[in-house]
């Protein structure tokens, strides 16, 4: 009878507490994936650059399909022309932007154009699990205003298993699963390269390299990023002299408080912003206040399922410079 | 006298292959510039409209008048 009872049962309980312990332990040859170099600031910048625009805006996104979308926006609202004087001029301008989609999880094509001719073209496609490229360009009908770049980004697949070693050969330290290194390639003889690697489940640093033929210049940089659950700290120096910091806290489910400095150690020029990123049930609400005396926000408000209503403020009390702007978007 | 054509008769061969070396590489520029105008016409033109065929030939396959119609 007592044969019946299985051995293990009074100690089950202590054997459950002591393997999430057992886990902790750090797998250094198993660390995830990072995310890609040009993202480092990712979490900073969703909280503190929102999309802020001026006038209506109006965004229709009709789907025929999974993958495929077609999508009609109209934009009216003053643009801004670079002037000389301290007084910014404002033209009132109207647009009606029509672009389609296909997503698809190996290739995504998005494509947009204006009443004026402007293509703004985006093209990603998995070549494998490990290669995959990106391009994006910017065509208009006036001459030598277009942009092109195109990318080949690298990273170790997720579902890499290696063969059971007997032995693990001290070979397999190279191979990590986690680094990426990117190559682009762009109009104007515009060369660049990055590379960012995981060092730990929490920190990853990386560096790039780019070359810009036109405007004859070159630079180096380098980031780090450290996150955990609660907060996300990130820096980025270049020798184009930007130094840029970013540090973002999750205080709770729906709230999170950003901030960031830019600093150009060239041009002795410092910025810095600090905002509030808010992400409740119905809606998204976006502040942030910075050094130049510029107070902005954005919400988003979940009216209906599909239908989203924006309202975005910026408010630059030195140039004396205020943007309203309100919008719909459906679908 | 004689003397004075061969002389010029050398720098006009020395120029000549000078010449075919240069035009080459400007052939090889003005080939791929030629290249590059042509292809961005071609995608200014075409991007969207291959969206749009890649889009109508995915599954489920959407109907035309889906195309056009606000609903």
């Amino acid at each position: 009878m007592a044969g019946l009872v299985p051995p293990g049962t009074t100690v089950k309980p202590d054997a459950s507490t002591a393997k999430p312990k057992e886990e902790e332990k750090v797998d250094y040859m198993n660390l995830p994936c990072p995310i890609p170099y040009e993202e480092i600031h990712r979490e900073a910048l969703m909280s503190l650059k929102p999309e802020l625009f001026e006038g209506l805006r109006f965004d229709f996104t009709k789907g025929l399909n999974q993958k495929f979308s077609l999508s009609h926006s109209v934009i009216m609202g003053p643009t801004e022309i670079p002037s000389q004087s301290t007084e910014t001029i404002k033209i009132p301008t109207a647009h009606y932007e029509f672009g389609a989609n296909y997503i698809d999880p190996k290739l995504m094509l998005i494509g947009r154009v204006l009443t004026d001719g402007r293509l703004n073209a985006r093209v990603k496609c998995d070549l494998s699990d490990n290669l995959s490229l990106k391009a994006n360009a910017q065509l208009t009908n006036e001459p030598h205003m277009s942009h092109g770049m195109i990318n080949f980004d690298y990273k170790s697949a997720p579902g890499l298993t290696y063969p059971p070693p007997p032995p693990p050969p001290p070979k397999h330290k190279m191979q990590g699963k986690d680094y990426r290194t990117q190559f682009q390639f762009g109009n104007g003889a515009l060369f660049g390269a990055s590379y960012i690697q995981n060092v730990s489940p929490h920190l990853s640093l990386g560096g790039e390299v780019f070359w810009a033929g036109q405007h004859r210049k070159s630079g180096i940089g380098y980031a780090a990023r450290y996150e955990n659950d609660k907060m996300v700290a990130t820096g980025q120096v270049a020798s184009t002299g930007m130094v840029a910091l970013s540090y973002v806290q999750k205080l709770s489910e729906k709230v999170s408080l950003a901030t960031d400095l830019m600093y150009n150690y060239m041009s002795r020029d410092v910025t810095s912003s600090v905002g509030y990123d808010y992400i409740l049930r119905q809606c998204r609400l976006r502040g942030k206040i910075d050094s130049n005396g510029c107070a902005a926000a954005y919400l988003e408000e979940r009216l209906n399922m599909g239908l989203n209503f924006i309202l975005s403020a910026e408010i630059d009390h030195r140039k004396k410079d205020y943007k309203f702007g309100f919008g719909l978007t459906v679908g | 006298m004689s003397s004075r054509i061969t002389l010029k008769t050398k720098g006009k061969s020395v120029k000549g292959a000078k010449d075919s070396e240069k035009s080459r590489a400007d052939c090889l520029k003005e080939w791929s510039t030629w290249a590059m105008k042509k292809a961005k016409v071609i995608t200014h033109y075409g991007f969207i409209p291959l969206v749009i065929i890649i889009g109508m030939n995915s599954d489920p396959k959407p109907q035309l008048h889906q195309l056009l119609s606000p609903v």
